[in-house]
């Protein structure tokens, strides 16, 4: 694979390149471990915020107002850095890297779900509780149908912000397209320049992000979306 | 396991660190947020006028920066740009010409939307008394543009205020910046970043009550149709 890029590009720039690409699967990766986690996480969350229970309500609103406020590059210090040092523990920093991630992508997804489900109008639930269904039984018969549709396009919108995020992950020493990129725009090898590289790794971030970004638009002319003013939510 | 959050608040040089870095984060979030809007609203109109090869120009610029990393483009604006065109900033110059990129691009995309939301037949009732498109333009759509964007704006304005950390990395003296240089002499690496996370939600809650305030005072005759 290498020789190819080698031969097609030219000496520094088809290993610069190849290096980059290969780079590119762990962005990749991390972030679908991200969306993944956190989307698990944030139905949880989001179940609770809705759950008639007044304990489960203000732990899920705090929980969603916490890691919609904290950096993430805040959370990456916590888990890279802080809680390392706090407890003498090594930990690796794809670990760190994934806990941060998740964390932050299930606070929002956690509130765009529960947008979601509360944009049913009340009378559903009492209807399906007078035919005598229980809380979750309603939901996955009467609610979630009709409250998935609005969910697609900011879910789809926020896989944009998970992978802009991953580019973080670098900091605490994660492996990725950032930090193979920024190693090789500090190599004094002609062909390397900091101008050409950087644009190079924009468009290889872009051409991740901006077809998720193009669908969740669709995705939003054809089903609608959450109201756009609760969305990000931050503090 | 043992917290030291005292290694932090009783060291008077660590304190003056964590001023300085709030106070040179609110600055520059707060030029950057500026000025970005004044250059979303010209690339707002530039589309929503569908000026000829501006308002593609920036519809390519808006999906560009939205689709790429702000640290991506913040190194490419600290130590690409420099050595192409040979010129040398200070480090808080290059990381404010990063964030009025980022910034402007968001708003812009929010901006457009708010351009949108003003029926056509207020400017077609402008254009029919003979005021000109400017005035219009400035007196009409943009006031009520940005009445109607103004929860979404300035939501968007905090959440990109706590993105700005990363200028850090090009060794800006920011909040970030101080906590770094903390950790590194202290090695409470937990404490000092517990005590940041605290202190950007703090500046966080102020931005966000401040906007609060503008919106009072500046849009007191709007009201939501």
């Amino acid at each position: 694979m290498k020789e190819i890029f080698v031969s097609v590009f030219g000496k520094p720039f088809g290993i610069v390149l190849f290096q980059l690409l290969e780079a590119t699967q762990f962005t990749i990766y991390l972030s679908l471990f991200a969306f993944f986690g956190g989307g698990a996480i944030g139905i949880v969350i989001a179940l609770l915020r809705i759950y008639p229970s007044q304990k489960s309500r203000i732990g899920a609103v705090a929980y969603i107002w916490l890691f919609q406020s904290v950096p993430l590059l805040m959370l990456l210090f916590l888990f890279g850095l802080g809680i390392p040092r706090l407890f003498g523990q090594n930990v690796d920093p794809w670990i760190a890297a994934i806990g941060a991630l998740t964390l932050y992508t299930s606070a929002y997804l956690a509130d765009v779900w529960r947008g979601s489900i509360e944009t049913v109008p009340k009378g559903q639930w009492e209807g399906a509780r007078a035919l005598g269904f229980g809380f979750f039984k309603t939901l996955q018969l009467v609610i979630a149908p009709q409250a998935i549709r609005n969910t697609l396009a900011p879910t789809v919108g926020f896989m944009v912000q998970i992978i802009k995020g991953t580019s973080l992950a670098f900091i605490i020493g994660f492996h990725d397209l950032m930090s193979v990129g920024k190693r090789w725009a500090n190599a004094p090898v002609n062909g390397t320049e900091p101008f050409v590289i950087f644009p190079l790794m924009a468009l290889i971030y872009f051409c991740l992000c901006f077809p998720l970004s193009a669908f969740s638009k669709q995705l939003e002319r054809k089903f609608g979306s959450v109201s756009k003013q609760d969305l990000p939510t931050a503090v | 396991m043992e917290l030291r959050f005292f290694e932090i608040y009783r060291s008077p040089e660590y304190l003056l660190l964590l001023a300085e870095g709030i106070l040179t984060s609110a600055v520059l979030t707060i030029s950057a947020g500026t000025i970005g809007f004044v250059l979303a609203t010209l690339l707002a109109s530039a589309r929503h006028h569908s000026w000829p090869v501006l308002g593609q120009l920036s519809a390519t610029f808006i999906e560009f920066i939205r689709n790429t990393p702000l640290i991506v483009q913040l190194f490419f604006v600290a130590f690409g740009l420099p050595l192409l065109l040979g010129y040398q900033w200070a480090f808080w110059a290059h990381a404010l010409l990063a964030l009025i990129i980022n910034f402007s691009a968001y708003f812009a995309e929010i901006m457009r939307s708010g351009f949108l939301s003003v029926p056509i037949g207020q400017l077609e009732a402008a254009k029919t008394l003979g005021v000109p498109s400017f005035i219009a333009f400035w007196k009409i759509l943009l006031p009520q543009a940005i009445a109607t964007m103004y929860p979404s704006l300035s939501s968007q304005f905090i959440f990109l205020f706590l993105t700005t950390g990363v200028i850090a990395e090009i060794g800006v003296r920011d909040l970030t910046f101080a906590g770094l240089f903390i950790d590194s002499r202290s090695f409470r690496s937990f404490e000092v970043f517990f005590t940041l996370t605290i202190l950007y939600i703090m500046m966080a809650l102020s931005f966000k009550g401040i906007l609060r305030l503008v919106f009072i005072k500046k849009f007191s005759w709007w009201s939501a149709p």
